[in-house]
């Protein structure tokens, strides 16, 4: 299928030194906190885009996932001992067997079902959660996860690792033949029925990945704030992360991931804002999405480079 | 005598209306039928029966002797049924090209080790190869039906269900659309069932025409007979003749 330009590779080397190289520069562990949730955000938002970007359906509840395969690592930690590596893995499964139990019955239907269902399911989490506090820690959560690595810089480093090949991998399946038929399904799913294609199974599968991501993801983020609590489960956290998609640019996947980095860091930069921090970045992202409704990073770079195909 | 599609008996209700009422026809290898009707009589609705789109109330469709009623749409087409669409729905956002690709990587066509060669093959056969890399909304109405062809033909069927091709096309364009439709049919000994709504397109076309009115059978004849059968005359010519009159 499409051929990866040179042009689009030289820019991913760039971003992805530049975002290495400044925790190194800056040197400050607070720092390189905020940008290993950055990185976190962008594994989010590059694995919603994956689904509900390319396929159209779009899902209101990636907290599901990520909660799933944080709350996996809690488990592990707090009431198996298990060896914290176990986590990134188990977190992988039990966010895929999310997946299925919501997308088999749902997006076999067509409407709005699906977005509904995953909604109400990750709502539904984070109320268990609470109501079953015995076992998940109630509002506090589970805390005392062990650290998948010590040194935070290191962390950071292998969390952009796996954001790198997160992006790498759903973009090569999103330029795949794989990737035609989903965004052939955005199109016309009576059409791709016409022409031989099971709807129902490239949509439940490509949920199936980007659970996977999700969930890897939710652990990560689990092993660096050291213990996870219910409102990973919220619909605020979903919504994040849709608007990080739109503001790097529906279904692209790299964009979605700097539109993740970048808004994280902004509510980071915006602190000194103090109490108008939530208004200017309100302001902020109204602005982007009003005057740039397919968004800011992936068009602007298209824009940039299209001299240079 | 052999018989590829075999419709006993089908019928299909909406609510109170019957668009759909006790159809029994069959199809032997290599025919190319037409099936004739004034708007609304029931010949989308019963395509849609076929192709597992909208499921049959009774009855049964045998083709190639194994039954397709209660199989999903995309099961059938890979069973070999291909059907278009009345009004033409391509992939927005994709090129010419992309459009038959997605065709091509349904099971049954998937052995092809190049799709996008394969894809581009019959782009040219429906004589749309100069357009393959254009963005598909950038094709007129006529080369949207060709393009729909082309998807068809990309799931390798053995039966081909073309739900009224010449609609909305100018008399220039429908010439060389039945020469292909003949070229298909005579070609690749492809067995062609075609929805017409209009008499005059298909008369040389089709060797034997099915006439429906309110979703039921009226007439099965060669096209020179049915013209003079009276119940085609009286419940479709009359009708339209009405309705130009009125129009
Ligand atoms: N999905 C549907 N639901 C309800 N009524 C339908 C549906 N599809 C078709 N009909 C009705 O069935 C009748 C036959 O329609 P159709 O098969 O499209 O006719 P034709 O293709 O011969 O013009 C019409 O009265 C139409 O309104
Ligand atoms: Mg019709």
């Amino acid at each position: 299928m499409k051929q990866l330009s040179i042009v689009d590779l030289s820019g991913a080397v760039v971003v992805v030194a530049l975002l290495a190289l400044t925790p190194v520069l800056l040197n400050s562990n607070y720092f390189t906190g905020v940008l290993t949730v950055c990185v976190i955000y962008a594994i989010w938002a590059a694995s919603w885009d994956f689904m509900s970007g390319l396929t159209g359906r779009e899902n209101f509840g990636h907290s599901l996932f990520i909660g799933a395969g944080a709350y996996t690592a809690g488990f592990l930690a707090t009431v198996w001992y298990a060896n914290p590596w176990y986590s990134l893995p188990t977190a992988v499964v039990v966010a895929i067997a999310f997946s299925l139990i919501v997308g088999f019955p749902t997006l076999r239907l067509r409407g709005p079902y699906f977005a509904l269902a995953m909604l109400s399911a990750s709502a539904i989490m984070q109320r268990l959660c609470l109501i079953f506090w015995e076992y998940s820690g109630g509002e506090e959560g589970l805390y005392g996860l062990d650290p998948l690595i010590q040194s935070p810089l290191h962390y950071y480093w292998f969390v952009l690792a796996i954001l790198v090949a997160a992006v790498a991998i759903l973009t090569a399946l999103a330029q795949s033949h794989w990737g035609l038929l989903l965004r052939a399904i955005r199109g016309d799913e009576a059409t791709c029925q016409a022409a031989g294609i099971n709807v129902t199974f490239y949509k439940i599968a490509s949920l199936t990945i980007s659970a996977a991501f999700a969930g890897l993801g939710g652990a990560l983020y689990a092993h660096y704030q050291l213990q996870v609590s219910p409102p990973l489960f919220s619909v605020v956290v979903s919504i994040t992360v849709i608007i990080m998609v739109y503001v790097g640019g529906i279904g692209s996947i790299y964009g979605p991931a700097l539109g993740a980095i970048m808004l994280t860091l902004l509510t980071e930069l915006l602190r000194t804002f103090g109490e108008y921090r939530l208004w200017v970045y309100t302001l902020t992202l109204m602005l982007i999405l009003f005057l740039l409704p397919n968004g800011l990073i992936a068009p602007l770079w298209r824009r940039l480079t299209e001299r240079f195909r | 005598m052999s018989v590829i599609l075999d419709v006993k008996d089908l019928s299909k209700r909406f609510g109170g209306l019957t668009a759909t009422k006790n159809v029994s026809f069959s199809l032997e290898p290599g025919e190319l039928t037409g099936i004739l009707g004034p708007n609304g009589a029931g010949k989308t609705t019963l395509f849609n029966l076929l192709t597992g789109f909208i499921a049959a109330d009774t009855g049964s469709v045998l083709f190639e002797g194994q039954e397709l009623r209660g199989l999903a749409p995309h099961k059938i087409v890979n069973r070999g049924v291909a059907r278009t669409f009345q009004l033409t729905r391509p992939f927005l956002g994709m090129t010419v090209l992309e459009n038959v690709v997605v065709a091509c990587l349904s099971p049954r066509a998937r052995d092809a080790h190049d799709k996008e060669a394969r894809a581009q093959e019959l782009l040219d056969h429906v004589g749309l190869g100069a357009k393959a890399r254009e963005p598909v909304e950038t094709l007129p109405y006529g080369d949207l039906r060709r393009l729909e062809i082309a998807r068809a033909l990309a799931t390798k069927p053995n039966l081909l269900l073309l739900d009224e091709p010449f609609a909305g096309l100018g008399s220039r364009e429908i010439e060389p659309l039945a020469q292909l439709i003949k070229r298909l049919h005579r070609e690749q000994k492809l067995t062609i069932l075609l929805i017409e709504h209009k008499l005059r397109e298909f008369m040389a076309l089709v060797s034997r025409v099915i006439a429906i009115d309110f979703g039921e059978i009226i007439a099965i004849a060669p096209p020179a007979e049915i013209v003079r059968n009276p119940r085609v005359i009286e419940a479709y010519i009359g009708k339209t003749e009405a309705a130009h009159a009125s129009a």
